[in-house]
């Protein structure tokens, strides 16, 4: 038989001795995986600044010998924890951060607990970011704050940056954010408000449980869990792919639940009605105009993003009133984008190169 | 070596990647559909109501076994952390305001790896510029 063109038959040996090592390399370090635990996620020193229910504020400690002038507060997506930010040293954004002289501070969430089901997003945009906001400068001694809010991290930030426009917000950057959630077209058809009920849904459940969310972002690319654990198997004899594998499907599996009130309100007033794309949004009575943040604004968004598609973030940069304002496109999807080697090589530096020079 | 077009190795993650690919337009393209909203909503509300039941009856199954629930041990982990945090806080202003005389005469050398609360370092200046090329 003759061999097909381009394959050379003596690499042959070499490959199958190559393929039986894998082999029983993957029985070992299977074995070692299932017996042992993922590393050791969001270990960077930080001082717990103040924590009051699902809300929690942490300082990092600063490493380098002088800082930047003005302080950043990371606000992070309420359906998911903040170490995504803070992976293990190499791989974290908030070592990074700290390493090119910012002083970190990040607003993360726990899960609301039963009592907490009523929360709204007045809560968070009216008083916990508030509330940090506050502290952040108490604790750093300057009036000034830059703020940087993740997914939907990133709504609230600019709902906040919105309504408090004359406040201490002195740059804002959103990572991957959605403004016009007609085009999550997914996550609209899912919750589409002929067949979704939400109100029986948040009357009976209270808080939205996270396996709810979490089925709803896996459905999103259903074939997706199961080909990762192909790979995963197919590469267990190397053990940075199975560290980073567990770092990150660690992160995407510990989703929080929502305090059910607010998820009412993100359904009806987001999902349903649009209004922060129709420039309708009112929090708490108070209405949102994106169009009075003027403070220096970057968008960074992902090519590949299947959670908020690009058309979702696109309308942001347009509405926002500042004059020193960029919207970037990156490489990677809604993940990759903040963390991970593609992020180390391409946000990370385009963050610090344009967050730098306005922190003084 | 094979190249990548006839290494098999190569070729079933080729075709891995696009079965996943494929997978998931096909089954973005079902999902987009208004009858699979109404279907998934007329079955994830039977469930979601049949799992509040399961989860009520549960609770008050545990309670009257005098168990905790997952819900309340998670909750409990949970503040047991925030003390722990809090607890390494006043053990670091204690530290701060009470260093012991052992503290005074070679503070670095006396903490081991399980006295984990090292009080804060002085905070930097604040007077970092950005690298010369960047700036304005």
């Amino acid at each position: 038989m003759n061999a097909p063109s381009g394959l050379d038959l003596s690499s042959i040996p070499e490959r199958i001795q190559s393929e039986v090592q894998r082999a029983i390399q993957r029985s070992i370090k299977g074995v070692e995986y299932i017996a042992s635990s993922g590393p050791s996620l969001g270990a960077t020193p930080k001082d717990v600044l103040h924590k009051r229910g699902t809300m929690n504020l942490y300082h990092y400690r600063p490493v380098a010998d002088e800082i930047y002038r003005v302080p950043i507060v990371i606000v992070m997506a309420t359906t998911n924890r903040g170490y995504i930010l803070d992976l293990v040293p190499g791989q974290s954004f908030i070592e990074f951060l700290l390493k090119s002289g910012y002083d970190v501070y990040m607003l993360d969430w726990t899960a609301p607990t039963p009592e907490e089901k009523s929360l709204g997003i007045e809560d968070y945009v009216l008083d916990f970011i508030p509330d940090c906001v506050r502290r952040v400068q108490r604790d750093s001694g300057e009036t000034d704050v830059s703020v940087i809010g993740y997914c939907f991290g990133g709504v609230l930030s600019l709902l906040y940056g919105a309504i408090f426009s004359d406040g201490p917000m002195k740059n804002l950057i959103c990572f991957t954010t959605p403004v016009d959630f007609r085009e999550m077209k997914l996550f609209s058809n899912f919750s589409d408000r002929r067949y979704f009920d939400v109100d029986r849904l948040v009357d009976s459940v209270g808080n939205v449980p996270p396996e709810m969310i979490l089925t709803s972002f896996e459905m999103l690319r259903p074939a997706s869990r199961a080909a990762s654990q192909i790979q995963l198997w197919e590469n267990i004899w190397n053990d940075e792919f199975v560290k980073s594998y567990r770092m990150f499907d660690r992160w995407a599996t510990d989703t929080l639940p929502l305090a059910g009130e607010y998820f009412r309100q993100i359904t009806k007033k987001l999902m349903w009605d649009n209004k922060l794309y129709n420039d309708t949004m009112e929090v708490g009575g108070r209405p949102v105009d994106l169009a009075k943040i003027t403070v220096p604004f970057l968008h960074a968004v992902a090519e590949h993003d299947h959670i908020v598609p690009y058309d979702a973030a696109k309308p942001l940069v347009q509405k926002i009133g500042s004059t020193d304002k960029q919207e970037v496109i990156l490489k990677g999807g809604h993940v990759s984008l903040v963390a991970g080697a593609n992020a180390i090589k391409r946000l990370w530096p385009k963050l610090d190169s344009w967050l730098g020079e306005r922190s003084t | 070596m094979a190249n990548a077009g006839n290494d098999p190795v190569a070729l079933w993650h080729n075709m891995l990647g696009e079965m996943e690919k494929g997978f998931n337009a096909f089954a973005n393209q079902a999902m987009a559909s208004p009858e699979f909203s109404k279907v998934v909503n007329q079955v994830g509300g039977v469930s979601a109501g049949a799992q509040k039941q399961l989860g009520d009856m549960m609770e008050k199954y545990l309670t009257s076994m005098n168990l905790p629930s997952r819900a309340q041990m998670t909750n409990f982990g949970e503040r047991l952390a925030a003390i722990e945090g809090q607890l390494a806080e006043i053990t670091t202003l204690l530290r701060l305001s009470h260093p012991t005389p052992a503290e005074h005469a070679a503070p670095a050398q006396h903490a081991t790896p399980a006295e984990s609360v090292v009080p804060p370092a002085p905070k930097p200046p604040r007077t970092k510029r950005p690298p010369e090329p960047a700036r304005k």
